[in-house]
């Protein structure tokens, strides 16, 4: 079944062009020349997305970034106006469009960026993600080598990618081969007068991916995983979880697909002027649920660790259409208890 | 035009770092002064203005007779009392005295223990009422200009009640726990710090005390999983915030 879905992908590839990575820097150059450029750099032992000059800088064989380029559109603090008292009070800071490009984003969080995009233009759309989002291109990259955590291969959503890119690169050794998902990607590939690549290469590249396939270390079986969860709500595993997890945030802080923010007055000392600033929030830290005289609709722990496997996997495929997984394993990288979402699943199906 | 808020500045037992970071307010400290008025802060000037206050702040744990006098004295004089810094909040740093006999602790000390009248290190909601906390050794400037500015206007101010582990991750920080394997008390310890510790590579060190719906207990169990010996584990939750009931759980791993 993969090899057919495959093999429809190759013949519906508009277009396929050969990058050499000895012309890497010339490519990345041009590119700064026109956007803001994000990609993965090291940072000690781990990998960021950062603002890139040039393509010495990039570590394109990264494993998982500690944040999501999510990131960039969705910042973890932003500024949403300032104001003063008297006249032209409010002053709109973010609606800013920016001409930038993430480069070398990973199948799982192109996911996690498209599913944003469906979150954020639902009902009311996030002017403030909104305005970034369009003037953003993404330039993603396959994996030939899945980290420890990563179970995409699980959900769909890797270690190769259908669509949601701009440009999509493949490493084939001294090569990528770049396939373009948008006209914006097509300009580039022109811009840079890459060679178009013979489509048998396209084998080539499914035999890297194949192999990809089979490094995976964790998996999670999706079939029922709604009706599975309904019915063990109740199930010993959440209290388990509940005496271990130190409700420490940092699983919800790194997930690609977290959208929740908290929104905080920021006022200059005069007491006349300040601004309005959003930043991440974390369905499982305490303060979350708390509303006007302390009650709080999930004061115990365990109905956050529920709320949160929950929201990903149960609540969010009947609102937006897609689990809110993307299984990047960096929720299960980031934990001090490594509690593993993938064990959990394991867990109460029995395996 | 009302006249500015008073504020004082008490003392109790402390190595007085958190005074020393309302003067660090440099960049800000002339926008302090023109909005408030530091009546009473032994540190900083000669003459004080007598009470009432608006707001008191005071640094240091309780560790005697005349401190509780000292304190009760604030408390009346006082419309919002702050405990300024973990030894205040906690005990902090003076409170690691608690857990060895008190006569051994002061002949390690003082010549003549004769004329020593130390009694256990407490936080000072132990014999006041306290309306604001301030955490951290030394507290935290900002959190500090921040809990003014929501005074003046009558907000409440925003004090970040999670882990230090947040701000980590708000700021990108390599986590010294999953990818260097140094024990770190960030997951149980207060944020507001900015995560300052992490940030220059060093494991929190639990400055700022307990955090919301803190489970001391499963961390320490990962600490001894990863090699650390119940002495050290119990060094590391008593050091700072031991007399918090939350920390001394994590204390209690033997
Ligand atoms: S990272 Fe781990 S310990 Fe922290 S809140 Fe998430 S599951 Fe709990
Ligand atoms: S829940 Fe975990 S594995 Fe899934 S997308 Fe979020 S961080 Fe990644
Ligand atoms: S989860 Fe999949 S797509 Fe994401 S980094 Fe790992 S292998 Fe790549
Ligand atoms: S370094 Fe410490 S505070 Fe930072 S995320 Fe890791 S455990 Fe939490
Ligand atoms: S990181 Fe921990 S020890 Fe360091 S200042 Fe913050 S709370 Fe204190």
């Amino acid at each position: 079944m993969v090899i057919a879905r495959n093999l429809e992908a190759m013949l519906q590839a508009s277009s396929i062009a050969f990058l050499p990575k000895e012309k890497l820097n010339d490519f990345v150059g041009l590119l700064t020349e026109e956007f803001l450029l994000y990609g993965p750099v090291q940072k000690k032992t781990e990998f960021v997305f950062e603002k890139i000059e040039n393509a010495a800088q990039l570590a394109l064989d990264y494993h998982t970034t500690l944040l999501p380029p999510k990131k960039v559109l969705h910042q973890p603090f932003e500024t949403l106006f300032s104001f003063s008292e008297g006249e032209g009070a409010v002053d709109d800071v973010s609606h800013v469009e920016e001409k930038q490009l993430l480069f070398g984003v990973h199948p799982c969080d192109v996911h996690a960026i498209s599913i944003l995009d469906e979150v954020y233009s639902h009902e009311y759309e996030d002017p403030y993600y909104m305005a970034k989002r369009r003037g953003t291109l993404v330039v993603a990259l396959n994996c030939s080598t899945p980290g420890d955590d990563c179970f995409c291969s699980s959900l769909g959503t890797g270690p190769d990618l259908k669509d949601g890119y701009d440009l999509l690169l493949t490493d084939l050794g001294d090569n990528y081969l770049v396939e373009t998902g948008s006209k914006a990607g097509q300009e580039l590939v022109e811009m840079a007068r890459l060679y178009s690549a013979p489509r048998v290469t396209l084998v080539e590249k499914e035999k890297r991916l194949s192999d990809a396939r089979k490094k995976f270390k964790k998996r999670m079986i999706t079939d029922g995983l709604h009706d599975l969860l309904e019915e063990n709500f109740r199930h010993p595993v959440w209290e388990e979880l509940m005496k271990k997890c130190l409700a420490c945030g940092s699983c919800t802080m790194v997930c690609p697909t977290c959208f929740c923010y908290n929104v905080v007055d920021k006022i200059d000392l005069g007491l006349r002027s300040g601004k309005r600033q959003r930043e991440w929030d974390s369905c499982m830290l305490l303060e979350y649920a708390q509303v006007a005289m302390g009650h709080n609709f999930r004061k115990d722990r365990d109905a956050r660790i529920k709320q949160r496997l929950y929201h990903k996997l149960a609540y969010y495929e009947p609102q937006f259409g897609t689990l809110g997984c993307v299984g990047c394993g960096r929720c299960i990288h980031t934990c001090v208890k490594k509690i593993d979402i993938t064990e959990i699943i394991g867990r109460i199906r029995g395996e | 035009m009302t006249a500015k808020p008073k504020i004082a500045v008490y003392k109790m037992s402390s190595c007085a770092g958190c005074q020393l970071e309302i003067l660090n307010l440099e960049h800000v400290l002339l926008d302090v002064i023109n909005a408030v008025d530091l009546s009473y802060f032994v540190m900083a000037r000669r003459d004080s203005e007598p009470g009432p206050y608006q707001i008191g702040l005071v640094e240091g744990a309780v560790t005697c007779g005349e401190e509780i006098e000292k304190l009760k004295q604030a408390r009346k004089e006082c419309e919002t009392l702050v405990a300024l810094g973990s030894c205040a909040c906690y005990g902090g740093l003076p409170s690691i005295k608690n857990w060895t006999p008190q006569r051994v602790v002061e002949s390690r000390v003082y010549e003549n223990p004769a004329a020593i009248h130390s009694t256990t290190a407490y936080g000072i909601d132990y014999y006041v009422a306290v309306d604001a906390y301030l955490k951290g050794c030394p507290i935290n400037k900002e959190e500090l200009v921040e809990f003014i500015k929501s005074a003046l206007l009558g907000a409440k101010p925003y004090l970040r009640p999670h882990s230090v582990c947040v701000e980590c991750k708000l700021y990108e920080n390599v986590c010294v726990a999953v990818s260097e394997d140094i024990p770190c008390m960030g997951p149980v310890t207060t944020a507001g710090c900015g995560a300052l510790c992490p940030a220059n590579h060093k494991a929190c060190d639990g400055c700022r005390g307990p955090a919301d719906d803190t489970n001391a207990k499963s961390l320490a169990q990962t600490f001894k999983e990863h090699g650390l010996n119940p002495g050290d584990i119990k060094r590391k939750f008593h050091k700072f915030a031991g007399m918090t009931p939350e920390f001394d759980k994590g204390a209690d791993i033997l």
